[in-house]
């Protein structure tokens, strides 16, 4: 399943940089997210629980940020396993200066799903997987002008 | 009323179908029963590191949890009934099938753990927490992927993943040569795609084993029942056969994918006595589309060269076969024997070679799915005729007239010798294309045609003139080509003391209406009315052996098997009736159920001597009482069924949707019996050969994951996507067997599929887009690509 998309912040690179690599802000902004536990340096379980279409599911998996090059991109590692099935996968996340003085924030990545969520509905799975992404970045921006009002 | 034969008799067995009260595998309960559920592999290709089942263990309701390692080591796995060599004497590759994985995961799908439970719903919940930890692999789903190096193997014994790779026909270089000096060769690379057979009802296994008298039970969901008791007896589990009985029930459809020996079966045996409990395993759906072994699934390159007139030159035929990641029963057989022996087709081909390699792949298994072989054969020969005539701006059929095999009856002339190994038994070609044509109108189609070319709705006519080999088979000849198992059939003609007639069969039931076909054959034959007479199959201890039901072969095979005891039934009750009747056995005619005295009206009644036979009183002297014959009948050859279909199609320029608006399918089948039931098995056959050029076909991504695993996924044909079919027949009969029938199970299937893609392929040229394939399934979105060039 291929991810990829972008968001545009107001904030500058390393200002995003900072809340990306906040833990307890990620936990806060994915969907479903219910623990995001480190266990090292930019390593973490995570339980989440997620409704796909027909499939819904608890996943349990690690999740490790990797590749880091402050300010400018990191990859995240990710393996999440449930009944319904597992993902695995690495998203590269690119942050450059946009043309009109805000933050891109450019995603990309390749998750290879197993089990019943791949078999069930796939052909969709890609749209509602951007989605999400979307919509941790859109979280993302709410909980920057929260913080930042 | 005893005249049967080739009337429309209503199916019997539809009362109990239609009524709810047929008895399949799930129905089947037995006390203190336990459920048994299978933990699947998720990864098509994986390590496992470890299993952990402290947490399901504690379920309350959980009996048992078996892994791979619980079973001794000398139950090996499932065996494949055939065998086929490579080019150069080789064996082909082997690898072992075993019943739950001991190491390795080698397709999604792959059993790993059975749990074992008061209910199915506790064993499945008890699965959920079953923790195993995998190291996932690559994987390769594509069999020509498979075949190049570099390739993840499948299995470290079988390297660049060929099972074998076997040719066919007449050396490569004549075949080369003959199609270098040829005025025209129509080429094309195409893929006959994975199609997952769906029956009705999913399988399901019931084993009981019995302490008492140290014997087996076995139901399962079969078209096969003695095969599978002997392949798993003989060759997994090592029980003495006579300990064992296996029942096919009502089983609901199977389209190929339940004659074979499932590691289900053997599994839920060795837990039945491990455990020592009666169990039951029900696939449901989801289990259905990964482990029912699937059809199709090869990749092709095929050469057709023709001379300046329209003859056919040569033909080179090159595939790749996905066998999936283990041996079937008949996996090995379908790519080989069953399609490389049909690439004559119905034409005067001279120079014919077949290349075929069979791959392993990192998914569920390939075997026969109705038409087996047959179906890909037909696809390759008819696309590459309607293409070439494109191509050489013929008339499609006018090329096919050209090319036919003169008429030939297998009586005053003898059958015709292929290049690849078969000899037809009788054939008569130009009149099925003459009256599908009349049907079809197809001058006019042509004129409306030319007319709609340049409208936003194009119309196309595709044609299909096939050939199959079915009434599998002569035991000496599938010998010779590896078949590990005989192909005969038997049937018991039990006459009761009354007249009435129980008639135990070898062939298996799962659709065909055999209760009704072979009542009316017996009825007929015997004189006596169709109530008087039951039809008894599916049950390894009433019924002597059996080899079971594919291959169109109940009629043509196990009919005759029938017809053979009912021959010896009626020489024995003539001789009671000579003596009941003071003649003489030559005096004697048999007709409307009594033996009369030829120019008297001195008769006595088929009941008459039945009574007698069982309370010999008055009994001719030496004769032994009873009435009661068994019959083993071996064919004498294949039978050669064919047809002509053709395909109207519409599509819609601006979105690529196809409309088949037609279709007319003329088919010479035989002799038949009850035509009702052959209109019935045309249509179905039909059905499924549309479904797969339009709408069906399995898809993997690049890890080995079916993606399109679910009925939201997968596209079934449905009654509002077909036309109202137009069929009709003639009848060529078999010269070899005594009833003259052929087979009529799969010819729908075999002869329709590329009728429909070239339909779309003649649309698409006739208004002026160059496009030489459609790949299957004619989605819209495809053929609106193949539209943008």
């Amino acid at each position: 399943m291929l991810v990829k998309g972008n968001h545009e912040f107001n904030i500058s690179k390393e200002m995003l940089w900072s809340y990306l690599m906040d833990p307890e802000v990620l936990a806060k902004i994915t969907p479903g997210i219910s623990e995001l536990e480190p266990t090292g340096e930019d390593s973490y379980n995570t339980i989440s629980n997620m409704k796909i279409g027909p499939v819904k599911g608890s996943f349990k998996g690690k999740l490790n940020v990797i590749d880091k090059e402050e300010p400018s991109s990191f990859a995240i590692d990710m393996e999440q396993l449930s009944k319904i099935g597992n993902a695995h996968g690495k998203i590269s996340m690119k942050i450059s200066d946009a043309d009109n003085g805000s933050t891109n924030l450019a995603f990309n990545g390749d998750v290879k799903l197993s089990g019943m969520i791949a078999r069930m509905g796939q052909r969709v799975l890609s749209g509602v997987a951007n989605l999400i992404i979307k919509e941790v970045f859109a979280s993302l921006e709410t909980h920057i002008s929260e913080s930042t009002a | 009323m005893t005249n049967y034969i080739g009337k429309s008799v209503k199916r019997v067995e539809d009362k109990r179908f239609i009524t709810g009260q047929g008895k399949y595998t799930d129905d089947i309960k037995i006390p203190g029963m336990v459920h048994a559920y299978i933990l699947r592999s998720p990864y098509a290709h994986a390590h496992v590191k470890s299993i952990d089942t402290a947490e399901a263990s504690k379920v309350p309701g959980v009996i048992s949890i078996i892994t791979g390692a619980d079973i001794p080591e000398a139950i090996a796995g499932v065996p494949c009934g055939w065998q086929v060599d490579f080019k150069n004497g080789d064996t082909m590759k082997e690898p072992p099938h075993p019943l739950l994985v001991r190491k390795t995961v080698r397709h999604v799908g792959d059993g790993v753990v059975l749990v074992v439970a008061e209910s199915k719903a506790i064993a499945k919940d008890a699965a959920d927490m079953i923790d195993v930890d995998y190291d996932v692999l690559d994987a390769v789903a594509d069999p020509k992927a498979a075949a190049q190096s570099g390739a993840p193997l499948v299995h470290p014994d079988a390297p660049g993943n060929l099972c074998f790779d076997w040719e066919l026909g007449n050396p490569k270089e004549e075949v080369a040569a003959a199609l270098a000096g040829a005025h025209h060769v129509t080429e094309l690379d195409f893929v006959n795609q994975r199609v997952i057979p769906n029956a009705m009802e999913t399988r399901g296994v019931v084993a009981q084993y019995d302490t008492a008298y140290d014997k087996y039970t076995i139901y399962t969901s079969t078209q096969n029942p003695h095969l599978i008791r002997l392949l798993m007896c003989a060759f997994v589990l090592g029980i003495p056969e006579h300990k064992v009985r296996v029942v096919g029930p009502d089983v609901g459809g199977g389209f190929g994918s339940k004659i074979f020996h499932y590691t289900e079966e053997a599994l839920l045996v060795w837990a039945s006595k491990h455990l020592n409990l009666p169990i039951k395993w029900s696939s449901d759906r989801s289990e259905a589309f990964l482990t029912d072994a699937h059809g199709r699934d090869h990749a092709s390159n095929a050469k057709m060269g023709f001379d300046k007139d329209g003859n056919i030159v040569a033909l080179q035929a090159t595939t790749y076969a996905n066998l999936g990641a283990y041996l079937s029963t008949f996996a090995p057989a379908v790519p080989t024997y069953l399609h490389g022996t049909l690439m004559q087709g119905l034409y005067t081909t001279p120079k014919v070679n077949v290349d075929v390699k069979g791959v392993f792949t990192h998914t569920n298994a390939v075997d026969a799915y109705r038409g087996a072989g047959r179906p890909e054969a037909t696809y390759l020969l008819e696309r590459l005729l309607d293409l070439g005539a494109l191509e050489m701006d013929m008339d499609p059929t006018e090329l096919r007239r050209k090319n036919f095999i003169p008429a030939f009856d297998g009586v005053e002339q003898e059958g015709y010798q292929t290049q690849v190994a078969l000899q037809y038994d009788s054939g008569n070609y130009e009149p099925v294309l003459d009256r599908a044509l009349e049907m079809v109108g197809y001058e006019n189609f042509r004129k409306e045609q030319a007319a709609a070319a340049s409208s936003n709705k194009i119309l196309g006519i595709g044609f299909s003139t096939y050939i199959e080999a079915c009434g599998i088979a002569p035991s000496a000849v599938v010998g010779a080509l590896g078949a590990r198992a005989g192909l005969f059939e038997s049937a018991q003609v039990r006459v009761q003391p009354t007249g009435k007639v129980s008639v135990y069969t070898g062939s298996h039931s799962h659709g065909q209406g055999h209760e009704t076909t072979f009542a009316q054959i017996v009825a007929d034959r015997m004189g006596i009315p169709l109530d008087d007479v039951e039809i008894i199959h599916g049950d390894s201890d009433s019924v002597a052996f059996g080899m079971g039901t594919y291959g169109s072969r109940s009629l043509a095979v196990g009919g005759s098997a029938i017809v053979k005891s009912i021959d010896k039934v009626l020489e024995k009750g003539a001789k009671v009736a000579a003596h009941l009747l003071e003649s003489s056995v030559d005096d004697l005619d048999y007709a409307d159920g009594k033996w009369t005295v030829k120019g008297t009206d001195k008769s006595v009644s088929f009941g008459d001597v039945s009574l007698t036979a069982y309370v010999p009183h008055n009994y001719p002297e030496g004769l032994e009482p009873g009435l009661d014959f068994s019959s083993f009948y071996d064919p004498a050859n294949f039978t050669y069924p064919f047809g002509a279909h053709v395909a109207i199609v519409e599509i819609d320029k601006e979105t690529g949707a196809v409309k088949l608006k037609r279709f007319i399918a003329v088919d010479d089948v035989g002799n038949v019996i009850n035509p009702m039931i052959v209109d019935g098995q045309i249509h179905g056959g039909l059905a499924q050969g549309i479904g797969q050029a339009m709408y069906e076909g399995a898809l993997f991504d690049d890890t080995g994951q079916l993606i399109n695993g679910s009925y939201m996924d997968y596209c079934m044909p449905r009654a509002d996507a077909l036309p109202s079919f137009e069929i009709d027949r003639t009848v060529t009969p078999c010269p070899h067997n005594p009833l003259g029938v052929k087979g009529a199970g799969e010819a729908g299937c075999i002869g329709s599929t590329p009728a429909v893609v070239n339909a779309v392929v003649d649309a698409l040229w006739k208004a002026g887009y160059k496009v030489k394939d459609v790949p299957m399934p004619m989605t819209p979105e495809r053929v609106w690509t193949a539209m943008q060039g």
